[in-house]
């Protein structure tokens, strides 16, 4: 797996001349390797696309799976009892977990993706790799015809959350409805500081990365470690309150073409398969308990609407008059920051000196980077505007629902449910 | 029944996961940011070792140090790993029992549904946002009117004026300070009077009551801020090395140098060296004993065989500079270092053997915690800064110049006190905070040996087969050229009136400082390396030969005084109260009045 | 129903066009570069602060100190093996430089020693690089060890570099070595 290479080379000073061996001395080879990084990108990719094709075909097209309506269990066959449904799915996570957590050490990963896909939209000089591109875009495409069947147990995140989770404890839908603007919120950071160049935030505060590589910075670990004891307890806490990916694939399986259904007989209202979902992803049945006059729900609603771009244009500009605070994120204003006030000579000041670079020219660099930061900052600002607005609208909507039904936007595929439902044990 | 036992199991191993955690988590805290080998015991002993060359336990005790160190540190890693893996099988354990424990809880409801009000949750959750939405919204606003300069003015005064009172004290002290730090003369003779370290002070308690220590200081080649100028008073105007009127004392140095001698307080510094050994020596300004010698050895990066260097150059051409608590030497092997007054080596380090067909002959200069280089050789030319205490390169500016033998002077320039430095083919002026170039002048040539000068905001340059030039400071435009005397090796020195330049052809003249015009010119047929010193109203000047010339420092430029000291003398005498040091070829002697 | 139904599809080729529409300009992107990038250490910008040893994702830096034997002076008092001011030229713990024992010499010919980095042993604090890019000929230089990096979505060393010296490059130039200058 290794690769020789033409090596750049660097000037050195030659204080001492090259010795004159008598002896006879040869200077030895030294050949510095290189993984073949290619090979494994391209298995990742391939992986990616089979595990997805697993996880469809067991959710959607599993003929021995309960909830399949052609379901004809053979009573020899491996697959047939019940309790072993959700198997192909499990062996994914496990699968997952073993690949592209332990073995890859979860980099690149789809989550990570969105920020090298805005720096590609916005620098022109960056260079995205195909496999970054297909990790990015082959989920979305998947979650425009399936839902979100990544989720379910290919993303090695999801699959090492939903591995340890035994419990379901719930807060409240009125705070968890309120909290679910976390990663959209979290998805405008992170497009602000990539496209600005400064940090990617989501690899940076990534908490399950260390886990994965056995060490790196001791605050993320234990993050890391704190969100997975969580997920003991709580489903997937990471998928429902911060996974900024997660949101955008939530957006696109709202309009999936095929959903995820529970069964596909009627609905008993047992609530055993809302019990069981670590997204609490399944809406109760729902009767309009308080009449309100049809008008006034009318009103709040054309209200909403209108306060959207207000939203927008608000967030906009509160987020960037904050620029300038924010914009200490990128390094040479971090530098020119310290130039300014540093009282004891730091390890960043003395470089900057020793490389003879100049205050002007790095001044007029930082002005550029503020100036963007103001742009991006508007539309970021714009985008956390908009969702709030959004989420606020789509919380004044009423529907009624007879039965438990499943939200697209939130099912992660991970086929629990499927035998929880007693009319999956029904046999044709 | 096996419930209960799942059950037990989990709270088992989550009480010991807990214990293990916490416990693991101090043991981390305290080896977080462990250095086994920077702990301050092995520090010291390390310090110590250099100092005592000779004493062998010093070593054989940081070797066992270092390595229980080692040993305990990986012990405690060793440990930590363990600890974590036990950690992370008590947590599969707890996992799996919980999973079994909860396996069968799924169980149809035995009462009809009670359809929740998903509209009072909406209702609520929409609360909720608003809420949030509002108070970060805010938040930000707070933030914007906080960082908004009207606000933050009136905040600044509410904050001033409580401390309005007490600073004025100290204002008014400042201002004292730097009343006349306007004319730089004054300032000179202000830099001169620097008080001298006051550990020095008490170390010799005992003999001061024979020996006042001179308050006036020679820190660097021509005097403070290497300016050639003094503010010291009675020098006498002759003197006899052969019978003793007006010596003090009188000691051979041991190794030869070209380099003058540094006074400060009661040292003595000057260097010496052949091809054995680079020497620094520190003699008593009162009774010429060698105080210490400390060698310039054992530096890494210092060539095993010395450069080749010109007998006139010699290998310790360039002058030291002190501060009165360090004193840092530079030979031409590239080596510098950095030695406290009681001679011990604090750092030396090679900074490149410089290319120098002569040998390296620039001298040191110290401004505020910097030691100024001027190290301008075949294959680059630069100026670095190096920290005083402690020999860190500060910052290093390259030079677009060629070799030169010059060394800098601080003088005012572009409104403030700036490092001014004389190459081929120009000369620059420098920030000293960072080495920024303030102004740059290209007006030399050839093979440059003098340094400038400055008085007030004026910066002079002369080099032979160049041009004597005159500088605005302020901007770096040039007054006036002129070319009719010009030194070789010799540095001008300037007052508000007059340029006096000394010549390796015999000529010594004055120019004024107006426009350029030779005011006056003596015709003495000696070649002059030293430069001439203004002090006490006179002009001293050394001629190869040994013969000391006396002027009056004014428009007459009267010869007060010559006569033949006997001793080849190419050094730049230092002055201190009453006192002359003048290092010859051989000798180095103080002149004092009897 | 139906135009429930009407709604749904519109929302699915909206959503269909526009990542096709973005995955297209992606690709454009995607397709101009020219294979895979690594993460390097520009050893000319490089000023030793320390910081690879400490901010690297991995337990052990995957940066690592080369040495540019061609470069070398093979020098006997070698500023990144020895301590400045060692008393005398041997192997005792007061005069070594690198805290991990990494850097190893051996006689070649008088005068000449030979120097080489365990690479298991070296943790990149760039110590002896230090030493001998300012004593020596600057033989010594800190490097990423592609078979150690992570490839990191964005190297974490990067971002706190003093000296901005490292930088994604094409794999073919991921070793930026030293030469005589």
């Amino acid at each position: 797996m290794l690769a020789c290479l033409i090596p750049a080379v660097a000037g050195a000073v030659a204080r001492f001349p090259k010795p004159d061996f008598t002896s006879g001395y040869q200077y030895p080879e030294i050949v510095h390797g290189v993984p073949f990084e290619t090979l494994w990108s391209w298995v990742d990719v391939v992986l990616l696309v089979v595990m997805m094709g697993v996880v469809v075909w067991a959710v959607y097209y599993n003929p021995n799976l309960a909830s399949n309506p052609n379901f004809n269990p053979n009573p020899n066959g491996w697959l047939s009892k019940e309790k072993r449904s959700r198997v192909a799915v499990v062996a994914v996570s496990v699968v997952s977990v073993l690949y592209f957590g332990f073995f890859r050490s979860g980099c690149v990963c789809s989550v990570g993706a969105i920020q090298n896909v805005v720096l590609a939209l916005t620098d022109s000089s960056y260079h995205l790799p195909w496999v970054v591109l297909l990790v990015f875009l082959l989920p979305l495409v998947a979650a425009l015809f399936f839902g979100r069947v990544f989720c379910g147990g290919v993303c090695p995140f999801g699959a090492l959350q939903d591995l340890v989770n035994v419990r379901n404890l719930r807060i409240s839908r009125a705070v968890s409805g309120a909290l679910s603007v976390i990663p959209w919120i979290y998805l405008a950071f992170a497009i602000l500081y990539a496209a600005t160049r400064s940090q990617f935030i989501i690899c940076r505060f990534d908490p399950f990365i260390g886990i994965f590589r056995l060490g790196g910075d001791v605050g993320m670990i234990v993050f890391g470690a704190v969100l997975l004891l969580l997920s003991v307890f709580v489903g997937r806490p990471f998928c429902q309150f911060l996974c900024p990916y997660g949101a955008l694939l939530g957006l696109f399986s709202r309009v999936a073409r095929r959903k995820v259904e529970v069964t596909p007989h009627p609905c008993i209202n047992c609530t055993l398969c809302h019990d069981v979902c670590p997204m609490d992803a399944i809406r109760p049945p729902e009767a309009n308990k308080n009449p309100e006059h049809r008008q006034r729900g009318m009103k709040r609603v054309l209200l909403y609407m209108v306060m959207l771009p207000l939203f927008m244009v608000a967030g906009a500009l509160l987020l960037a008059s904050q620029s300038q605070t924010l914009s200490i994120a990128h390094k040479d204003v971090r530098l020119y920051t310290l130039l300014q006030h540093a009282d004891e000579p730091l390890a960043e000041v003395e470089a900057f000196h020793e490389m003879g670079r100049s205050e002007e020219e790095l001044k007029v660099k930082v002005e550029e980077v503020q100036r963007q930061y103001w742009i991006w900052s508007l539309v970021a600002g714009g985008l956390i505007g908009c969702v709030v607005g959004i989420k606020l609208l789509s919380l004044t909507l009423k529907r009624t629902r007879k039965t438990y039904e499943v939200d697209a936007s939130a099912c992660v595929a991970c086929a629990k449910c499927f035998n929880y439902c007693p009319q999956n044990k029904k046999i044709n | 029944m096996n419930k209960k036992i799942y059950r037990n199991v989990a709270i088992v191993t989550a009480a010991f996961a807990i214990a293990l955690a916490v416990m693991l988590g101090v043991s981390w805290w305290q080896s977080r940011r462990a250095t086994p080998l920077q702990t301050e015991v092995m520090t010291t002993l390390k310090e110590l070792n250099e100092s005592n060359p000779d004493n062998e336990k010093l070593g054989e005790q940081i070797r066992e140090l270092d390595l229980l160190s080692r040993r305990a540190y990986f012990t405690q890693e060793r440990h930590l790993t363990a600890g974590v893996w036990i950690l992370c099988g008590m947590l599969v354990v707890l996992a799996v029992c919980l999973r079994m424990y909860y396996k069968d809880s799924m169980h149809l409801p035995d009462r009809e549904l009670n359809p929740v009000d998903e509209w009072m949750s909406k209702t609520l959750s929409r609360k909720y946002l608003g809420w949030g939405a509002g108070i970060a919204a805010s938040v930000a606003l707070v933030a914007v009117l906080a960082m908004s300069p009207s606000v933050r003015g009136w905040v600044k005064s509410l904050v001033t004026w409580g401390d309005g009172q007490m600073s004025e004290d100290g204002g008014l002290l400042a201002a004292d300070d730097g009343g006349g730090a306007s004319d730089t003369l004054l300032a000179d003779v202000k830099a001169d009077t620097l008080r001298v370290d006051s550990t020095l002070l008490a170390k010799d308690e005992a003999v001061q009551d024979s020996f006042p220590i001179p308050k006036i200081t020679s820190n660097a080649f021509r005097g403070n801020n290497s300016s050639g100028k003094s503010s010291a008073r009675g020098i006498p105007t002759s003197w006899n090395l052969k019978n003793g009127t007006n010596v003090a004392w009188q000691k051979t140095v041991p190794k030869h140098g070209y380099s003058s001698p540094v006074v400060n307080g009661r040292n003595i510094f000057l260097t010496g060296a052949d091809q054995q050994a680079r020497e620094l020596y520190c003699y008593d300004l009162y009774t010429g004993e060698l105080r210490w010698t400390v060698k310039a050895d054992r530096i890494p990066g210092s060539p095993p065989t010395m450069p080749k260097v010109n007998a006139d150059t010699g290998l310790a051409a360039s002058t030291v500079a002190t501060n009165g608590k360090v004193v840092c030497a530079i030979f031409a092997t590239g080596d510098v270092m950095g030695v406290d007054m009681d001679g011990k080596r604090l750092w030396a380090k090679n900074l490149g053997v410089p290319d120098n067909h002569y040998g390296y002959a620039s001298s040191l200069l110290m401004y505020g915690n910097e030691l100024i280089v001027q190290y301008d050789n075949n294959g680059g030319a630069k100026l670095m800064a190096l920290s005083v205490t402690t020999g860190d390169v500060l910052w290093s500016k390259s030079r677009k110049d060629k070799i030169a033998w010059s060394s800098p002077i601080v003088a005012q320039a572009a409104g403030q006190q700036a490092i001014v430095v004389m190459g081929n083919p120009a000369i620059t002026a420098y920030s000293p905070s960072n080495g920024q170039e303030l102004w740059r002048v290209e007006c030399m040539s050839g093979e440059v040996g003098a340094s400038p000068c400055a008085n007030g905001n004026i910066i002079y340059g002369a080099s032979e087969y160049a041009t004597v030039v005159a500088i605005d400071g302020k901007d770096g435009t040039v007054l006036w050229e002129a070319s009719d005397c010009m030194p070789e090796c010799s540095s001008p020195v300037a007052t508000k009136d007059l340029l006096y330049v000394a010549t390796s052809y015999g000529a010594v003249c004055a120019y004024s400082t107006e426009d350029g015009s030779v005011v006056k010119q003596h015709e003495l047929t000696t070649p002059f390396y030293s430069s001439p010193v203004v002090v006490d109203g006179k002009v001293y000047l050394f001629s190869n030969s040994g013969k000391c010339y006396i002027f009056s420092a004014g428009k007459d430029f009267n010869l007060i005084n010559s006569f033949d000291t006997g001793e080849h003398t190419f050094a730049t005498p230092a002055f201190t109260d009453g006192m002359m040091v003048v290092r010859t070829d051989k000798s180095l002697y103080v002149v004092k009045k009897s | 129903m139906e135009r429930r139904k009407f709604l749904a599809t519109c929302g699915t080729l909206l959503a269909g066009g526009s990542l096709a529409a973005m995955g297209s300009v992606l690709a454009v992107k995607a397709s101009r570069n020219e294979g895979d990038m690594m993460w390097q250490i520009d050893p000319e910008k490089c000023v030793q602060c320390g910081r690879c040893q400490t901010e690297c994702v991995l337990p052990v830096s995957a940066v690592k100190c080369f040495h540019a034997n061609q470069v070398c002076g093979y020098c006997d008092l070698c500023g990144g093996y020895y301590r400045a001011n060692v008393k005398e030229l041997n192997t005792a713990a007061e005069n070594m430089m690198c805290p991990t024992g990494a850097i190893q010499r051996k006689f070649v010919e008088e005068p000449y020693f030979e120097y080489t980095i365990d690479e298991e042993l070296c943790n990149g604090c760039g110590k002896c690089v230090k030493g001998c890019s300012s004593f020596g000929n600057g033989s010594l230089f800190l490097q990423i060890q592609q078979e150690r990096c992570l490839g990191c979505n964005e190297c974490k060393i990067s971002k706190v570099c003093v000296s901005g010296a490292i930088q994604r490059v094409p794999v073919g130039t991921a070793y930026k070595l030293k030469e005589h200058a």
